[in-house]
C-alpha cells in the first residue's frame, strides 16, 4: 500500500511537469477533435501522429498519444448525443437513448452525465492500473515462453469470440495477420521472407502502415461509396441546463458503477476492449432494468453505462502491455510502435527500470480526464460547428494527412504506396464482410508468438505437451479452450447475434 | 477504442445489399458468392504465400527453421478458406457487393502520386496534387472551395511537419533549391 502511495507521487511528480500538463491537453484535445469527426478512427489517428511524437521526450509522448485514445472516447459521446452520429465506434450505443434524451431538450444532462460518466470510470480505471500494475508484474517474472505463447491465443480467441459476425472469419483474419507478419527477416537465422527482395520488406510490413491502410485509407474509400454528403440532422434547440438534476444522478449512479466495472475488466482482457465494453454495458443495462421499454426512448442509464465502459477499457487495456508487454488490441499495438521507437522494451522490465515514465503515464491519465470534464462541456458548441465541415472537403486533407504520416516514419515512399495497397485491401475485406480488427492484432501479436513457441519447443526438446504441462500455462489454454467451445455452442452464440443486433438497431 | 471498423452507424448497411439485388454473375449452385468468392480470395493469398516460402528452411530436428512458422500459418488459412468457400455453396448469403471505381481510383491514384512526387518535388507540390487529385473521388466536390482549402492545408503541412516537429522533409522541387 505505501508502495502504491510511493508510486502514485512519483507519477505526479512527473506528469505535472508544464511541458508533460501540455503535452496531455494537446492529446486530450485532438482526441476529442478525432472523437468528435466522424469518418476517421483512433487507429488511424495514433497511426498518423505516432511521427509527431519523434522529436518529444518518452514521457511526453505516450502521454500524448494515451491522451488521444482515451480523449476520443469523450469525443464520440458528444457527437453520439447531439447529432446521432456515433464520431467513434465506442459511442454506436450511446446515440440510442443520448440522441432521444436530445430530443426531449435534455441534451445539456446527457452529456453532463456522459462526462461524469467517464470521468468516475477514469478515476476507478486509473487506481485499478495502480493496485494491479505492481502484483501482475510478479506474476510476469514467473512466465516463460510457454506461458507467453498460451497467453497469447487465449488472446486471439478472445478477439474471435468478440468480433461481430461470423467466427470463422474472424479467425481466418487472425490466421492472415500471423501470415502478414511473418514477411521480413527471421529473429533467428535472419533469413528474408517473403520479402522479394525489396529492402524495405526487409524489416517486415510496418505495423502502422498497415493500420493506416486497412483503418485511414480503406475507411475513406468506402465513406466515398455512400457518397460524401452525409445527413446531420442537427438538434437544434440550444443546450439549456446543463447540470443533471438530483433523480439523474440517483438514476445513473448505479448505472456508471455498473459500466465501471464490466468496462475495467473486458478492457484488460487481451482482444476485449473500448467497443465492446459499450455495448456489453448497455446491454446488461437493459437486461436488469425495472421497465427495459424505456431503454431507446430517453433513459439516462443507457448514456451513463456505455459511456462509462468505454472510457474504463480504454484505460485498464494498459495494463496488459505495461505488465506483459502484450498488447490487448490495435491501438495498444500501436503504443508499443511508439514505445519502440523511444527503445523502450514493453513488459514488466520497464515497471522496473522505468518506473518515472510508467507511473507518470498512469496519473497523466487522471489529469487528462479531469482536463477533459472541465474544458469539454464549454466546448461543446465548438464540436458541433465543426461537424458542419462537409465530408467532401475533410476526406481529401486526411489522405494528404495520412501520406504524409506514413512517409514520415521511415521516410520511405514505397510504406506510402504500401499503405494505399492495403487500402483497397481494406476495402475489399469490408466488401466481403471481413472485420479488420482481428487482422491487425494477429498482425501484431504474430513475431511474439512466433518467438515464443519456438524457444518453448526448443526448451522442451521438441515436445508440444510443454503448453499442457506447466500449470500457468496450461490454465490459460484450457480457458482458451473453453472460450471456444462456449463460442460454438448454439445458445451463447444467439446471445452473442443478440447483442450486436440491438447495439445496431 | 476505434479497432472495430470505426463508424458503424452511418453506411455499413450499403456494404451488403440483400441477396437478389442486382444480377449476379455467379452460377446458381453457389448460394453465398460473397463468402464464396472471400474464401478463395484468402485460398490464394495463401497458395502465393506457401510458394513464395518454399525456398527457406524448414524443421531441423525439433527446432523450427525459417519457414516453419511462415508455412504452418499458410496451411491453416488455406484451410479456413477452403472451408469459408464451401460455406459459401452451402450456405445462403449475400451476393457479391458492388464496387464503385471512383472513389478507390482516385484515392490510390493520389496515394501514389505523393509517394512518386515527395521525394522529386517536395511537401508543397506533392501535398496539393494528392490534395486535388484525391478530391476527384467524389462527383460533389465543389473546386473554387476544393483549391482555396488544399491551399491553406498545404500551407499548414509546409509549416507543421517540417518547422513545428522538425520532421527532415523537401518542401520545394528539388531543382528550384539547387
Amino acid at each position: 500500500m505505501a508502495d502504491l502511495f510511493h508510486n502514485l507521487a512519483l507519477g505526479f511528480g512527473v506528469a505535472v511537469s508544464p511541458i508533460n500538463l501540455m503535452l496531455c491537453l494537446i492529446g486530450a484535445l485532438v482526441g476529442t477533435l478525432v472523437g468528435v469527426l466522424p469518418g476517421i478512427g483512433t487507429i488511424a489517428t495514433v497511426a498518423m501522429l505516432l511521427p509527431i511524437t519523434f522529436g518529444l521526450p518518452p514521457v511526453g509522448a505516450l502521454i500524448m498519444l494515451a491522451g488521444i485514445y482515451y480523449g476520443a472516447q469523450y469525443g464520440g459521446s458528444t457527437t453520439s448525443i447531439l447529432v446521432n452520429i456515433p464520431g467513434e465506434a465506442t459511442s454506436v450505443v450511446t446515440t440510442l437513448d443520448g440522441f432521444q434524451m436530445a430530443k426531449q431538450g435534455r441534451a445539456g444532462p446527457a452529456l453532463a452525465i456522459a462526462a461524469i460518466g467517464s470521468f468516475f470510470a477514469g478515476c476507478v480505471a486509473t487506481v485499478l492500473i495502480a493496485v494491479l500494475g505492481a502484483p501482475l508484474t510478479k506474476l510476469a517474472l514467473a512466465f516463460g515462453p510457454a506461458e507467453y505463447f498460451s497467453l497469447m491465443v487465449l488472446g486471439l480467441i478472445f478477439a474471435v469470440v468478440l468480433a461481430k459476425g461470423s467466427l470463422l472469419k474472424a479467425i481466418a483474419m487472425i490466421v492472415f495477420g500471423l501470415l502478414l507478419s511473418m514477411v521480413g527477416s527471421d529473429i533467428e537465422t535472419g533469413a528474408s521472407r517473403m520479402a522479394f527482395n525489396v529492402p524495405e520488406l526487409a524489416d517486415g510490413l510496418g505495423f502502422a502502415t498497415v493500420a493506416m491502410g486497412v483503418f485511414g485509407f480503406a475507411e475513406i474509400i468506402r465513406n466515398l461509396d455512400a457518397g460524401a454528403e452525409m445527413d446531420r440532422q442537427l438538434v437544434q434547440q440550444k443546450i439549456t441546463g446543463l447540470m443533471p438534476t438530483k433523480k439523474d444522478m440517483i438514476d445513473s449512479f448505479p448505472a456508471i458503477c455498473r459500466g465501471t466495472v464490466l468496462g475495467s475488466i473486458l478492457g484488460i482482457l487481451p482482444g476485449g476492449g473500448a467497443v465492446i465494453a459499450s455495448f456489453a454495458a448497455y446491454t446488461f443495462e437493459k437486461k436488469i432494468a425495472k421497465d427495459p421499454s424505456r431503454f431507446g426512448r430517453g433513459a439516462i442509464e443507457g448514456v451513463a453505462a456505455p459511456e462509462s465502459a468505454n472510457n474504463a477499457a480504454a484505460q485498464t487495456s494498459f495494463i496488459p502491455l505495461l505488465t506483459l508487454g502484450i498488447p490487448p488490441n490495435a491501438v495498444m499495438a500501436l503504443m508499443v510502435g511508439a514505445m519502440t521507437i523511444h527503445g523502450i522494451v514493453p513488459g514488466p522490465q520497464v515497471m522496473q527500470k522505468q518506473p518515472d515514465l510508467v507511473w507518470g503515464m498512469i496519473t497523466s491519465m487522471w489529469i487528462g480526464n479531469l482536463m477533459l470534464i472541465i474544458i469539454n462541456l464549454p466546448l461543446v458548441g465548438i464540436w458541433v460547428r465543426l461537424l458542419r465541415v462537409p465530408y467532401r472537403l475533410m476526406f481529401p486533407s486526411i489522405v494528404v494527412f495520412c501520406a504524409i504520416g506514413i512517409y514520415s516514419i521511415n521516410n520511405a515512399p514505397v510504406d506510402v504506396v504500401l499503405a494505399g495497397a492495403f487500402g483497397l485491401v481494406g476495402y475489399w475485406l469490408i466488401k466481403h464482410d471481413f472485420e479488420p480488427a482481428p487482422l491487425l492484432l494477429g498482425m501484431v501479436l504474430g513475431p511474439l508468438m512466433e518467438e515464443n513457441l519456438r524457444r518453448a519447443l526448443l526448451i522442451s526438446r521438441g515436445d508440444w505437451s510443454v503448453f499442457i504441462t506447466r500449470p500457468l500455462s496450461a490454465v490459460l489454454m484450457a480457458g482458451a479452450a473453453g472460450l471456444l467451445v462456449l463460442a460454438v455452442l448454439p445458445t451463447l452464440r444467439k446471445k452473442r447475434d443478440e447483442v450486436f443486433v440491438e447495439s445496431e438497431g | 477504442m476505434g479497432d472495430k471498423s470505426p463508424m458503424l452507424g452511418e453506411s455499413s448497411m450499403s456494404d451488403t445489399p440483400s441477396a437478389g439485388a442486382g444480377k449476379s454473375i455467379t452460377p446458381k449452385w453457389i448460394r453465398g458468392p460473397q463468402d464464396f468468392v472471400g474464401g478463395l480470395a484468402l485460398m490464394a493469398v495463401a497458395l502465393f504465400a506457401l510458394w513464395a516460402s518454399s525456398d527457406l528452411q524448414g524443421m531441423h530436428g525439433f527446432s523450427f527453421g525459417a519457414g516453419t512458422a511462415p508455412r504452418m500459418f499458410a496451411v491453416l488459412l488455406l484451410g479456413l478458406g477452403a472451408v469459408i468457400a464451401l460455406m459459401g455453396i452451402l450456405q445462403d448469403g449475400p451476393h457479391v457487393a458492388r464496387y464503385a471505381w471512383r472513389g478507390p481510383l482516385f484515392v490510390s491514384l493520389a496515394i501514389l502520386c505523393f509517394a512518386v512526387a515527395i521525394r522529386p518535388l517536395g511537401l508543397v507540390v506533392s501535398g496539393l496534387a494528392s490534395f486535388l487529385i484525391s478530391a476527384l473521388g467524389t462527383p460533389e466536390t465543389r473546386w473554387v472551395e476544393t483549391i482555396i482549402v488544399g491551399v491553406c492545408l498545404t500551407i499548414g503541412c509546409a509549416l507543421l511537419f517540417p518547422y513545428v516537429l522538425g520532421l527532415p522533409m523537401p518542401l520545394f522541387p528539388r531543382f528550384l533549391v539547387q
